[in-house]
């Protein structure tokens, strides 16, 4: 059996991003589709092409269904995510003095962008609450921090200005939401 | 009633009624993909699951699994008696609304 299981990290997402009511039924489905149908019809690429695109499908629906709030928490992580991205490619090709720590504050800030987005999908696999207002609180400290910097040095940039904007939304955005999304009767749409 | 369930709702529910005692949701997802002719995914299918439930159209019940889903349990969905009014009255509401339709010549197949 252990050569038609899907893969290992595929099934751990989607189990801690269903809430506990479809732990079991939603993740046995797909994996009695996946061994009993598609491997033996499709072949393992596929199948596991297949798998993925359910996890997926799942996660942009918790997404959606999680109202105006956490709509717009999720625009802010992936602004944050490519903004710290590009900023340390940028770093990373143009080489200015002192591009290193600039580029680690970047990918800093573009990680701060991919935790809240797992934060919000995987909440439900998360025991301590306590990390996560940790988590806000960092962000927050970030974008003041990096606002503050900005502010004071020799040239103002506009890029980082706008970013450390978004890291406090997107702070205050996850405080916000943080309590809203602790309920364990919690189905698949997120409801 | 019958106005506010969408087209996917419907499938569902009919694939549930053509299941019977056998839908779950791996054999519902089947059932709406042969009815609705196109691949769906299946978080489309537990959406719509969990809100017909919400709505009293659905009940559902768990039961044991089996080996090759790693003892999982499954979860068996069965139309309420509110259900099939409302599958009812949306059967009624479309025949009404093709009443006296006549589809353009190019359109049909």
């Amino acid at each position: 059996m252990n050569g038609q299981c899907p893969p290992r990290w595929a099934e751990y997402l989607l189990e801690r991003m269903l809430p506990a009511r479809d732990h079991e039924t939603v993740t046995g489905d797909l994996h009695e589709e996946y061994a009993e149908f598609l491997v033996p019809h499709r072949g393992r690429l596929r199948a596991n092409f297949w798998y993925m695109r359910q996890v997926s499908s799942i996660a942009v629906r918790c997404i959606q269904e999680g109202g105006a709030m956490t709509k717009l928490l999720s625009l802010t992580s992936v602004i944050t995510l490519l903004c710290g991205c590009w900023l340390a490619l940028m770093e990373c090709l143009l080489r200015h003095p002192g591009f290193v720590s600039r580029a680690a504050v970047a990918l800093l800030i573009a990680a701060a962008g991919l935790a809240t987005l797992l934060v919000r999908l995987l909440h439900a696999g998360i025991r301590s609450e306590r990390r996560l207002w940790a988590a806000a609180a960092a962000l927050i400290a970030l974008g003041a921090y990096s606002f503050l910097r900005n502010a004071h040095a020799a040239h103002f940039e506009g890029f980082v200005f706008i970013i450390s904007i978004v890291l406090v939304v997107q702070g205050v955005l996850m405080l916000a939401t943080l309590g809203r999304n602790n309920d364990p009767g919690r189905t698949v749409a997120g409801t | 009633m019958a106005d506010l369930m969408g087209s996917f709702e419907l499938a569902v529910l009919l694939a549930l009624l053509r299941l019977g005692d056998r839908a779950y949701g791996r054999a519902v997802l089947h059932q709406v993909q042969e009815s609705l002719g196109r691949s769906v995914a299946a978080g489309a299918v537990y959406t719509t699951l969990d809100r017909l439930e919400q709505r009293g159209f659905v009940h559902s019940r768990l039961a044991a699994g089996t080996a090759i889903r790693g003892g999982r349990m499954r979860r068996y969905y069965t139309v309420t008696a509110e259900g099939s009014r409302a599958l009812a009255d949306a059967k009624v509401t479309l025949t009404n609304m093709w009443r006296g339709v006549k589809l353009p010549a190019a359109v049909k197949s």
